[in-house]
């Protein structure tokens, strides 16, 4: 049996940076659907298999680690990579997988969801 | 002598007889009474006595009393002893009015009526008695303003003492403003003497750009009486300039008026300087914050950007020679992506340091770069003989750990081996202990010119790449954790070989599984 591609949620608050990283893990081979908020985000997780989350920093409304936060409450297993624009990073930023720069580019940043992708148990759709 | 003193009176008569019917007649008086027989004897009484008034027989046989009197009153002490004639003879009015007119004199007519005796003797005892009460007034009162000129000249000394001891610059003016006085710090900071800066001598010490406004100041003050205060700076003996507080007030006589003006300048140059320094600070960390937020606000467009040129670079539509465009414009990107990087995070945002690995930071770091070693060809070496946490920024160490490393690959493009070791240990003559972390390359080495300007900001030995900045950030960050950083550099008969050397201070004794490190699933 072919394996599908795995399914990844985009979330950032920005348009262009949105469809643009969209497209950066589609040419990696992901599929990709995106929401512009974390509200939006929890209402698509709800309703949708997925396997990964990649998810801005800041944001208006919650922030990508509040965001985490209640991913792992509903879904402890479901991996979750933060990518923010400020070069710190913030004290709780261990809820996540995963806390990457946006400086690092698009190579590390498909490097890095690779990685944990390969090492996630949660259940594939 | 007080108002109940006896007074000496001398009766002086050749016949013994007449002096005891003096003595009866004067003795309910309660004055001492001496008898003298003679001018001479009298003479000796009024030489050892002080007497006050004499009686004097005018017919004595050797010398009559007015011969007497005038041998008596030549002697400068007893110029105006007051002296009673007895006489028989009668005086005509105007050797009375001689006699008054010398002074201290009167007549008795004989035969002596003793009413009249009581009543002339008591008169000048009188005299006499409140003369010497003045003369002892007198002494007290010279006693008590040599007293009270000892206390002022004692208080004039304390006040010197006090003047000079004083950390400020203090002076004396008169009530027209002109100084007459300046304490010993004043002589000191200046360089000056009394002539240099006496009157308004002290203009010359005050900046030419202050100077007039300062008189003008000074000059409304004298008129109006009003304190006055200012800021300005004045010439030291060094020729330097610094600022002073100055401020001047008058004092006051009894009756209101101003008889000085008494004025200090207080050095301020430090406090201006530390006010200085925290406007610096504040500017710092107003500039750190804009700097978080510019690195939010470029960092965001840069990676929508980057993504864009990354996604060209390999589009279909696109024809070789925009592909190339698309390249070289990505390739300048990573460029700003690796300047923001390294500058913008420099500046500490508000956050509690924490338990970390150094340990994990460096395997994290070590991750991040294993690319590198593969396409280089880099063999890694690690020796991690410490599990210490040390209290810290996370994104700090990393920063730090990535220059070190990224600067060990870069010497080695070639290939050769990194080695990294982590130790925990103490600085020479240091007390607490802390963790050492040495990376080690076997690159080319640094050429002993560089090593001085290695830690200079926009120093690089690297041709293309590298903004120069490395090095001197992470030295800043290491200095703010009292550590240090260090490199040695050595030529070897195999190759060279340089490692680098950070050394922070303390660490934490906190369960390793408490550590907030980065977390990466690599």
């Amino acid at each position: 049996m072919t394996e599908s591609a795995a399914v990844i949620l985009c979330v950032d608050d920005e348009p262009n940076s949105l469809v643009l990283r969209k497209l950066v893990l589609q040419k990696a081979g992901y599929e990709v659907i995106t929401a512009s908020s974390a509200t939006q985000a929890l209402d698509l997780l709800a309703r949708q298999q997925v396997d990964l989350v990649l998810s801005d920093q800041l944001m208006p409304g919650q922030t990508g680690t509040q965001l985490a936060r209640q991913i792992k409450n509903s879904w402890p297993a479901l991996p979750v990579i933060l990518i923010s624009g400020v070069n710190e990073i913030p004290p709780d930023a261990s809820v996540a997988d995963v806390f990457m720069s946006k400086v690092e580019g698009p190579v590390a940043m498909c490097d890095k969801v690779r990685a944990v992708l390969a090492a996630s148990n949660f259940p594939r759709h | 002598m007080n108002a109940h003193d006896k007074v000496n009176i001398l009766m002086v008569d050749d016949q013994p007889a007449k002096l005891l019917s003096y003595e009866a007649i004067l003795g309910e008086l309660g004055e001492n009474l001496i008898k003298a027989l003679s001018g001479r004897e009298a003479l000796e009484v009024l030489l050892k006595t002080d007497v006050a008034v004499v009686l004097m027989d005018v017919s004595m046989p050797e010398m009559d009393g007015f011969e007497i009197a005038e041998i008596i009153r030549q002697h400068p002490r007893f110029q105006k002893t007051a002296i009673i004639f007895i006489s028989a003879v009668h005086l005509t009015e105007l050797d009375r009015l001689k006699g008054y007119q010398r002074g201290a004199v009167d007549y008795i007519s004989v035969p002596v009526v003793p009413e009249v005796l009581r009543a002339k003797v008591t008169l000048f005892a009188e005299l006499h008695r409140k003369r010497r009460q003045l003369e002892a007034l007198n002494r007290d009162l010279e006693a008590r303003v040599l007293e009270r000129t000892e206390k002022l000249q004692e208080s004039e000394t304390q006040f010197r003492t006090l003047a000079n001891s004083i950390p400020q610059l203090a002076w004396i003016a008169n009530s027209g403003g002109d100084a007459f006085w300046f304490n010993q710090r004043w002589y000191d900071y200046t360089g000056t003497t009394l002539e240099d800066v006496g009157g308004a001598g002290w203009h010359k010490l005050h900046h030419p750009d202050h100077l007039a406004r300062v008189i003008k100041g000074l000059e409304h003050s004298w008129q109006t009486g009003e304190p006055w205060e200012d800021t300005f700076p004045l010439r030291g003996h060094d020729g330097e300039y610094r600022w002073f507080l100055s401020r001047t007030v008058p004092l006051f006589d009894s009756h209101g008026n101003i008889t000085r003006w008494f004025g200090t300048c207080t050095d301020i140059s430090r406090q201006m300087a530390a006010e200085e320094a925290l406007r610096k600070n504040e500017r710092l960390a107003a500039m750190g914050r804009v700097a978080g937020i510019i690195a939010h606000e470029i960092n965001n467009p840069l990676e929508a950007i980057t993504n864009a040129f990354y996604l060209l670079e390999s589009h279909p539509s696109l024809d070789k020679d925009a592909r190339s465009l698309a390249r070289m414009a990505s390739e300048e990107l990573a460029r700003i992506s690796h300047i923001t990087r390294q500058s913008l995070s420099f500046y500490r945002e508000s956050q509690q340091a924490v338990p970390v690995s150094v340990a994990t930071v460096l395997d994290d770091v070590l991750e991040l770069q294993a690319r590198h070693f593969r396409i280089s060809g880099v063999e890694l070496d690690k020796a991690y003989k410490s599990n210490q946490l040390i209290l810290a920024y996370p994104a700090e160490l990393k920063q730090v750990f990535l220059n070190l490393v990224g600067n060990a690959l870069q010497a080695m493009p070639a290939g050769g081996r990194l080695r990294v070791t982590v130790r925990e240990t103490a600085e020479r003559g240091r007390v607490p202990r802390g963790i050492r972390v040495s990376v080690c390359d076997t690159g080319s080495g640094i050429r002993p010119e560089d090593a001085k300007r290695l830690f200079e900001p926009f120093f690089t030995t690297k041709s293309t790449k590298g903004t120069g900045l490395g090095l001197w950030i992470s030295k800043g960050i290491v200095q703010k954790y009292d550590g240090t950083i260090k490199f040695r550099s050595l030529k070897l008969s195999t190759g060279s070989s340089t490692c680098f050397s950070v050394f922070i201070p303390g660490t934490v004794s906190a369960h390793p599984s408490d550590a907030s490190a980065l977390t990466g699933v690599m």
